[in-house]
């Protein structure tokens, strides 16, 4: 027993570590659900406000494990000819043409209907085969040979009609294709399924997934982001950044900035070089940080109070 | 051990499905139980599946797992059972049935209840069930008891807490603590936990030392014995606290939607308010899905051969002839004047909660006069608008007469064939007016008009009761006076309308 939990508590920690390598600062929790996903062979949702990395996640571990990332994008009235596959109908009719023109050498010898309807049987089927299958995301995910991870972005954006026609892809690795049969995955890929939320996801849906929440970091671990996000920034600037994001986010706002607003913010720092963080500068970037006309005005009236709270000094008064 | 705490999971309102308890399984499999945080943050991916649920999940794991607590010997030997509200009591009450137990029926002693006998010294108590109980208890479970009788005493004398804890877990288990379900079973189960840890024995050997002179040892172990009882009332406290947490709200929330409306107490409007939002978001839910269902339909010939003849004739692009989506546009009629108010405010609540599969809905309330309310239900508070719906409208004596031509005025234009009329009130006209005129005009126009009653059908017609007047031009007439009620119209309605 003890054995088997240093096993599990050493390949945590080394996915942590891995993760952070690549620059993608996670948490236990996230290094916890990763391991359980990959030894459990179980679909990952992963939901959150907007911009915490979940995307990211999906792309630092598919850095991190060197597989390839397979992306599909979900939106209304997102349907199987998108996702999975279709069939490439000009070539098909190319196929057919082409046809035409040999069926008369095909037939020759024939007498009767009866008998080239025999032998015309004897071809295989070639017009539903994989030489006329486009391949889309989530078949391309089960044929690749070492596995993928394949994200499915924004799953919440989807129909109902489609998250049932994932359930098969999820638990089995499996799909049917009505022409070919089941397709099954050579390695079964690890899925990020992502959410924001907009849409409560089905049970059904659920249940075959781990769940992973990932909220917005604390200001510790924002720190370690932003430091491996964006190295130029000295540690007195980073800090300031932080404390002033992480004041803004308690106010009651319609979009809180999400830890790519952060980086975006600290990188606008960095752009113009400032070397202090002043409310000068702070009212003239807030659009960075924020992205509702409403929620800038509610901070900008706040400005002063955040940075005596941040321990900001204001250098220009505040009109 | 899992199926245990995931009962106590599903009894804290998080969804498990026996697939995700086999998920779980797998998972303590993979992480093995040593690593606290680990299992926690492993099992909380496994079977919270919301962030609400992953709250109550914590919650429920920081319990169930809690070791039973004590503090041995430490300086301060009762800074723990502030906790327990009657530090005294089980042990007397146990010594006390332990006597019962003795006696030897063990389904008396669990039905009488413990108790009720505070009055009886505890060295007297202990004393008879020594004496009797010796060789009585030791029947219940002789091997086991025997090998316990010699730890138990080294337990407390050695103060070793973690064998004291995994004792009480393993006793817990033993006289079936899981299935606990009220708070008048905690002094049972506690006694019974004693009991099967060697209590008898312990107190025999109390004595032993007494009788031996060895005064001080004996104290010492007569304090173990009650810092023992503590740590084992309140591990039951908790234990069931757990299990019943949610338990009762279930009951109430079961028994709230089919109370009648206008007898609800106001304490419980806010778990009414909850009730409400969770089964519109599963009327929502339900027929959202049906509206999707009409996006498909038969092939249109006539369009996909036009759209084809680029292609030589050949059929690629299909074209799909749509089922027309038809959203039902509503108008509601509520009276809030008197006892029909309380369900004219949930049944509004309720409609307005369905705002995603209803976008079109006016809402009239009256009691004189009508007036429209629509616009402060969307952005309203629900008890604000209440208020204000009754200063505007309320106050005078019901009048259909004058509403139902209030109602007419600002609507009549545009019903058509797609509309439904919804009227909900008692129609005691206060023997004016019922408006039944107007009624009828709407009738003709609407698609259909439902009237609906918080009277039960037999109180229809009597008295001042217009209903038989007015229900001649209604398509439906119903009675509606409990949230089960309401949420079955409504049901209906979307039904009909897709």
């Amino acid at each position: 027993m003890t054995e088997m939990k240093n096993q599990a508590q050493d390949a945590i920690e080394a996915i942590l570590a891995g993760y952070e390598k690549l620059g993608y600062i996670s948490d236990e929790q996230i290094a916890t659900a990763l391991f359980l996903a990959q030894k459990l062979e179980k679909p990952l949702l992963v939901e959150g406000p907007p911009g915490v990395g979940k995307t990211e996640l999906a792309k630092a571990t598919a850095e991190y494990l060197g597989l390839d990332m397979i992306r599909l994008q979900c939106y209304e009235g997102l349907d199987e000819s998108k996702a999975l596959y279709e069939w490439q109908y000009g070539k098909q009719l190319l196929y057919t043409q082409v046809l035409k023109e040999k069926l008369g050498d095909l037939m020759q010898g024939t007498n009767s209907l009866d008998e080239s309807m025999a032998k015309l049987n004897n071809f295989e089927d070639v017009f539903f085969s994989e030489q006329f299958l486009q391949t889309r995301p989530l078949l391309q995910a089960l044929q690749n040979e070492d596995g993928a991870v394949l994200l499915i972005d924004e799953i919440d954006k989807s129909d109902d009609e489609f998250e049932a026609f994932l359930l098969e892809i999820l638990s089995d690795y499996q799909i049917s294709i009505p022409e070919l049969g089941t397709v099954k995955a050579k390695k079964p890929p690890l899925v990020f399924l992502t959410s924001n939320n907009t849409r409560e996801i089905g049970d059904a849906l659920k249940r075959r997934c781990l769940h992973l929440y990932i909220p917005f970091p604390d200001a510790a671990r924002e720190n370690t982001i932003l430091q491996a996000r964006v190295p130029e920034l000295n540690q007195q600037l980073r800090d300031n950044i932080v404390n002033f994001v992480q004041a803004v986010r308690q106010m009651d706002l319609k979009k809180p900035p999400a830890v790519s607003e952060t980086i975006d913010w600290a990188r606008t720092v960095v752009l113009l070089n400032m070397s202090v963080l002043d409310a000068e500068f702070i009212r003239n970037t807030l659009n960075v940080l924020l992205k509702f006309r409403s929620d800038i005005e509610n901070v900008e009236g706040e400005i002063a109070r955040l940075m005596r709270e941040t321990q900001l000094t204001p250098d220009t008064p505040i009109q | 051990m899992i199926a245990d705490f995931i009962r106590i999971l599903r009894a804290a309102d998080i969804q498990v499905s026996p697939a995700e308890a086999i998920d779980a399984a797998a998972v303590i499999e993979e992480i093995g139980i040593g690593e606290r945080r680990l299992l926690k943050h492993a099992l909380g991916h496994t079977l919270a599946k919301t962030q609400f649920e992953k709250q109550s999940f914590d919650e429920c794991f920081d319990i169930y797992f809690k070791p039973p607590e004590m503090n041995l010997g430490e300086a301060t030997p009762t800074s723990d059972s502030g906790e327990a509200p009657e530090p005294d009591a089980p042990s007397q009450d146990s010594a006390g049935d332990a006597t019962d137990d003795a006696d030897g029926e063990e389904g008396e002693a669990q039905e009488g209840q413990p108790g009720d006998q505070p009055g009886a010294p505890t060295g007297e108590a202990k004393k008879t069930s020594k004496k009797s109980g010796d060789p009585a208890s030791d029947e219940t479970g002789e091997g086991e008891a025997d090998t316990q009788r010699a730890s138990l005493v080294d337990m407390l004398t050695q103060k070793d807490q973690a064998a004291l804890q995994a004792a009480i877990s393993e006793a817990a288990q033993k006289v079936g603590l899981a299935d606990a379900k009220l708070f008048t079973q905690q002094g049972m189960f506690s006694r019974r936990i004693m009991e099967s840890m060697g209590l008898a024995q312990l107190d025999a050997h109390i004595r032993q030392l007494e009788e031996n002179g060895e005064s001080g040892k004996a104290d010492g172990l007569r304090e173990g014995r009650g810092q023992l009882f503590e740590a084992v009332f309140d591990f039951v406290e908790r234990q069931i606290a757990m299990r019943t947490k949610n338990a009762g709200r279930l009951l109430r929330e079961d028994a709230l939607s089919r109370i009648r409306l206008s007898n609800l107490d106001r304490s419980d409007m806010k778990i009414m308010r909850g009730l409400i939002q969770r089964l519109a978001k599963r009327l929502a839910s339900r027929h959202s899905r049906q509206r999707k269902k009409s996006r498909r339909g038969m092939l249109d010939i006539r369009r996909t051969m036009r759209r084809n003849v680029a292609y030589d004739g050949n059929l690629f692009e299909l074209s799909w002839r749509r089922t027309k989506v038809e959203r039902p546009k509503l108008l509601v009629l509520c009276d809030v004047s008197g006892s029909v108010a309380a369900v004219s405010q949930f049944f509004l609540m309720f409609l307005y909660s369905l705002d995603e599969v209803m976008p079109k809905t006016r809402s009239f309330v009256f009691s004189n006069r009508a007036g429209e309310i629509s616009d402060m239900m969307r952005d309203g508070d629900m008890d604000q608008v209440m208020e204000q719906a009754l200063r505007e409208f309320g106050g005078g004596s019901t009048d259909y007469g004058m509403s139902m031509m209030d109602f007419a005025e600002a609507t009549l234009d545009t019903i058509d064939h797609r509309t439904t009329v919804m009227i909900l009130g008692d129609a005691r006209s206060n023997y004016g007016d019922p408006g039944h005129l107007v009624l009828k005009e709407m009738h003709e126009r609407a698609r259909r008009v439902i009237w609906l009653n918080p009277e039960g059908e037999s109180s229809w017609g009597t008295g001042d009761s217009e209903m038989k007047r007015l229900g001649a031009y209604c398509t439906h007439k119903q009675v509606c006076n409990s949230v089960k009620h309401v949420e079955r119209v409504l049901d209906d309605l979307l039904r009909l309308s897709t």
